[in-house]
């Protein structure tokens, strides 16, 4: 009797563990990182083996289609054709004959591949590179890496990492070192993961990937600020500055004291003036892969964006306006990457271009969301899908400013409200325009003469507004 | 040695080949001549009931403009149906050879759900958003053309929300944000700008 009770308590209280154990096990995901998409896919284990889902996996990168056919899946995406067969292992993309590292999964209609075979079979379905980290279960594809590099500077003492696009990492101080998470970020290290450093300031950076993300530890033999700058470009760590307690206070007349206070003041003779904060912040829209509207056979909205933008800088620039750009090159930024680097540039106004063959002149949008009194008291959290709102009087304001000077310019003009991304999350005054030929030709966006009219338009009316909307933010 | 005999039959197999394939080539031509196919018309289901007036909001890309345009046409009485076939109506005015602000080939609305009075779910096709032109004006003359012509036909309606295929989608061809709720009022307001 004694017996049957122990082992039935052996079994409860296993019972008990495994339970807990599987309630509290996380599940398990990879994040994948693609230019036009961010997101996570979770994994389904089947005999020890990895699985994700082909859908889950595929339908967020571009048109995807599937059918099954008795035992078989076939698909088509973006054009591209393949077909897998349920306990098989060969299967067929674009004509070629490959081989999963384990058998293929047909569940209830939805498809099912080993993660190990990811990287075999997505450059060949997406015709686009793909890097996977099995370790940190992160997928990278097509240009979505992101890179750093690691600047030591002196006087004052400082660490700044530059990024080769916006970042808003979670930022951790600790005694010793300060901890950057990239959660959202494709964040991946260009050299070696650990790197020490001879310097009196910084002692080493680590870099490790997790399925959290990436995380970058930089350990230093001081205390530490940390600011974002350059538009989200920048992490700059610096020497804390000692608060002087009143002990420390030097004494008046003090021979001894003199040496430090003239030391301290050539040290902030030698630290560089700040940067100017732009008082515009410009956004081509669109870039990389996502091209936007395809204005002609032989025009892409992405381009005409960009030179649009460049065109406007110069003029902002020939009239003394501080200007930044949010992309110089043809890369894709998100709409989140484009709103942190307007928030975090502190402009006061934050102009969005963009193209379209429809229609004739220059459209000016402000966000269609409900406007909001800004706070008088305290800086207060703004929800991040309507940040744009206490900023919607000064938007309008700025939409009139830059349609009075485009009518000035015999350009045809409309101003109007539309719900537009990332406007609604720019904690300035923002407005969108929109430029489209005067004619019936989609090539005249392209022409210098047409886009040098509408820069100059453009510029006349943010030139108005200085003063209006006050300084940078 | 070939026999005689099969040399005929290869020679008469080789001549048969070339023939049907200058044949295949004129059949291309000739569909070529022919032209695209013409774009696929939504149909309109048959309603039972009472002729009514249904005003749909036209939108014209020559002057970025949104016409009220009314019409009589039977119209059912449940609300959601009778947003569906307004909706219905208007999608198949833009796809007409004349539409003042053409969409593409087999554009159409699945669905017009009521959460309740005033919020509605427009279910879009898939068609509707992957041949849509792209660009700030056309897809905002476009959703707002739907918005108002569901107000038109459901005076209740508050909010409007679209998906794609039963899907939420963040923008409808690349710029306009469909993530959200759309405030009729505000569309109203914003559309005053384009008349």
């Amino acid at each position: 009797m004694t017996k049957v009770f122990a082992i039935s308590v052996r079994v409860i209280v296993l019972l008990f563990l495994l339970i807990s154990a599987g309630s509290a096990a996380e599940p398990r995901r990879i994040s994948v990182y693609a230019p036009q998409a961010v997101y996570q896919v979770d994994i389904l284990v089947r005999e020890g083996v990895d699985y994700v889902g082909l859908t889950d996996l595929i339908d967020p990168l571009g048109r995807l289609e599937s059918r099954v056919d008795g035992k078989k899946l076939k698909l088509t995406f973006n054009g591209a054709e393949a077909d897998f067969q349920d306990g098989k292992r060969p299967y067929h993309v674009r004509s070629n004959k490959l081989e999963l590292t384990s058998n293929f999964l047909l569940i209830d209609g939805r498809g099912y591949i080993p993660a190990a075979s990811i990287a075999q079979l997505l450059p060949r379905l997406a015709d686009q590179a793909t890097d996977f980290h099995s370790t940190s279960r992160r997928l990278f594809i097509g240009s979505a890496q992101m890179h750093f590099s690691v600047d030591v500077r002196r006087a004052p003492s400082r660490v700044v990492l530059s990024f080769s696009a916006p970042v808003n990492p979670s930022t951790l101080i600790e005694k010793g070192r300060v901890r950057l998470l990239f959660r959202r970020e494709p964040l991946v290290s260009s050299g070696a993961d650990n790197v020490s450093y001879s310097d009196p300031f910084l002692q080493s950076t680590s870099f490790t990937e997790s399925p959290a993300g990436a995380e970058l530890v930089v350990n230093l033999l001081q205390p530490a600020t940390v600011s974002l700058g350059d538009g989200g470009r920048t992490v700059t760590i610096a020497a804390a500055v000692p608060v002087a307690a009143p002990a420390a206070v030097p004494p008046p007349q003090s021979a001894a004291s003199s040496a430090p206070s003239s030391a301290a003041s050539s040290a902030n003779q030698a630290r560089p003036a700040p940067r100017p904060r732009p008082f515009v912040i410009l956004d081509p829209a669109h870039g990389g892969f996502e091209t936007g509207a395809i204005l002609s056979p032989t025009l892409q909205e992405k381009n005409v964006t960009l030179a649009l933008a460049r065109r406007l800088q110069k003029e902002l620039e020939a009239r003394g306006i501080p200007v930044v750009l949010t992309r110089v090159a043809d890369n894709l930024l998100t709409w989140d990457q484009r709103a942190i680097s307007a928030n975090t540039s502190h402009a006061a106004l934050y102009v969005a271009l963009h193209a379209s063959a429809a229609g004739h002149g220059v459209r000016i949008y402000t966000s269609l969301i409900p406007s909001a009194a800004p706070s008088q008291g305290k800086p207060s959290f703004l929800p991040w899908e309507t940040a744009q709102s206490p900023f919607l009087v000064q938007s309008s304001s700025a939409a009139s400013a830059i349609a009075a000077e485009c009518t000035s310019a015999g350009l045809p003009v409309r101003a109007s409200a539309a719900p537009l991304r990332p406007l609604n999350s720019v904690t300035t005054a923002a407005v969108a325009v929109e430029i489209s030929p005067l004619g019936s030709l989609a090539d005249e966006l392209a022409a210098p003469d047409y886009q040098q009219k509408v820069a100059a338009a453009l510029a006349s009316g943010i030139a108005a507004l200085r003063g209006k909307l006050g300084d940078a933010q | 040695m070939i026999s005689r005999k099969l040399q005929y039959v290869i020679a008469s197999l080789v001549l048969a080949i070339l023939a049907m394939g200058f044949y295949l080539v004129h059949l291309k031509r000739k569909a070529e001549s022919i032209g695209a196919p013409p774009p696929v018309q939504a149909l309109t289901a048959p309603v039972s009931g009472s002729a009514e007036q249904m005003t749909l909001y036209l939108a014209v890309d020559d002057d970025d403009s949104l016409r009220p345009t009314a019409i009589t046409s039977p119209l059912p009485s449940d609300p959601g149906e009778r947003g569906r076939l307004a909706l219905h109506t208007l999608i198949a005015r833009y796809l007409q050879k004349d539409s003042p602000h053409p969409l593409g080939a087999g554009a159409d609305v699945h669905d017009v759900y009521l959460l309740d009075p005033a919020s509605a779910v427009v279910n879009l096709n898939a068609a509707f958003s992957q041949s849509h032109a792209s660009g700030i004006e056309v897809e905002q003359l476009s959703i707002f053309s739907l918005v108002l012509t569901l107000k038109a036909q459901l005076p209740q309606l508050n909010r409007v929300r679209f998906l794609v295929d039963g899907k939420p989608r963040d923008t409808l061809a690349g710029h306009l944000d469909l993530s959200g709720w759309f405030d009729v009022a505000m569309v109203a307001e914003a559309a005053k700008g384009l008349r």
